[in-house]
């Protein structure tokens, strides 16, 4: 494609066009200029392979992140456990995963901005389970987490704390078995 | 202010809490931050890399060094604009290293694939892919930051460390550049 069309108008601005997704959109002389809709229609057409590529919107692998946080992150979180007994046997569940959990939970609280999980350091034994001192000799497993988040400005903390609190503490047992024997909720900053 | 300005506010208040927590030593924050940034790493070290390998190895690095790096920002700027720094810089290092031949010129391309219309998706993106890695480093990072991530003038130029000018005539060069190669294919 030459510098210039016959018409004497630049090639530049119209590869412009057709890059920033205004190809479809002629002004006065392009519509009626046959030498510029081909130019448009030709640059379009070898354009395609750029757009697939912006269209495109691949994920990073989820388990190469992980492994990548895995490596920075202490080592304590993984390999705390709860456990649930059960007459065949018992499940563990890595504190991570209760951590996680809670996490998006809060997150899903109306209010909230941003949500961190953490398991409450008295709740566990350390390096041991997650529960036995809280309801020992009884079948199941107990945990403790806590929430930190910074909430939207303009609401009612205690009230919001008690939401997330009810919804926390309701998704753990629904999704672990385990108890949620208490819910902490640090509410760390308010964003305008 | 624009509903998508309100929404960049949040979110950069959002990454402004994590990084502080995070640079407080708090880990947790640190994932969230990575959380919400992982796929913006590896698509922008995928397009400036070419390769899936690439780009991997790219986010790995790049998610286990930010960890102690946090220490270095300053936050005088965006969060995002100082990580997707370190992104391009580390992408373009590992390309170095890892394809110390000189950027082929222009007549030395091979065509990988033609644009033809019939191909498929998959094949345009391949062949896009391959056709922006061709691209010396100087148009391809601000075609990557501007055509392909969507992100303004003023954000590729904080991120390369230039002007807004200078960014729209790479921008230019590797649109050009990009269709003398599509064009050769066909």
């Amino acid at each position: 494609m030459t510098e210039t069309l016959a018409c004497g108008r630049p090639t530049a601005p119209l590869v412009e066009q057709v890059a920033e997704g205004r190809g479809q959109m002629l002004d006065e002389h392009q519509a009626r200029c046959p030498h510029c809709r081909a130019a448009l229609g030709e640059i379009e057409r070898l354009w395609e392979p750029v757009r697939a590529v912006a269209a495109e919107r691949p994920q990073a692998p989820r388990s190469l992140v992980e492994s990548a946080l895995r490596s920075v992150r202490s080592s304590r979180d993984d390999v705390e456990y709860g456990r649930i007994e059960t007459p065949q046997g018992h499940t563990r569940v890595a504190a991570r995963v209760v951590v996680a959990l809670a996490r998006h939970l809060a997150a899903q609280v109306p209010g909230v901005e941003v949500a961190l999980g953490r398991l409450a350091a008295e709740g566990h034994r350390p390096g041991g389970e997650l529960v036995p001192d809280v309801e020992a000799g009884v079948a199941g497993g107990s945990t403790a987490v806590q929430v930190t988040l910074a909430a939207a400005y303009g609401q009612d903390l205690q009230a919001l704390g008690e939401r997330i609190r009810t919804v926390v503490a309701r998704g753990v047992r629904e999704a672990t078995g385990l108890e949620p024997v208490d819910v902490t909720v640090h509410v760390d900053d308010v964003f305008d | 202010m624009t509903g998508t300005d309100v929404e960049r506010d949040r979110d950069a208040q959002i990454d402004r809490w994590l990084v502080g927590r995070a640079r407080d030593g708090d880990p947790a924050a640190y994932e969230e931050l990575i959380r919400r940034h992982r796929d913006r790493i590896y698509r922008i070290a995928l397009r400036i890399t070419g390769d899936t390998a690439d780009a991997d190895d790219v986010t790995q690095e790049v998610v286990i060094q930010l960890w102690t790096a946090l220490a270095g920002f300053a936050g005088t700027s965006a969060f995002t604009t100082w990580l997707y720094r370190v992104v391009v810089n580390r992408s373009l290092d590992h390309r170095r290293r890892h394809r110390p031949q000189p950027e082929p010129r222009e007549a030395d391309l091979a065509p990988v694939a033609g644009p033809e219309r019939s191909v498929v998706a998959g094949e345009a993106v391949r062949a896009g892919l391959a056709a922006i890695a061709r691209l010396p480093e100087n148009q391809r990072v601000p075609l990557v930051l501007c055509q392909i991530e969507g992100l303004s003038y003023a954000q590729a130029a904080a991120i390369t460390k230039t002007s807004e000018a200078t960014v729209r005539g790479r921008l230019a060069r590797a649109r050009a550049t990009l269709l003398a190669e599509m064009r050769s294919w066909t």
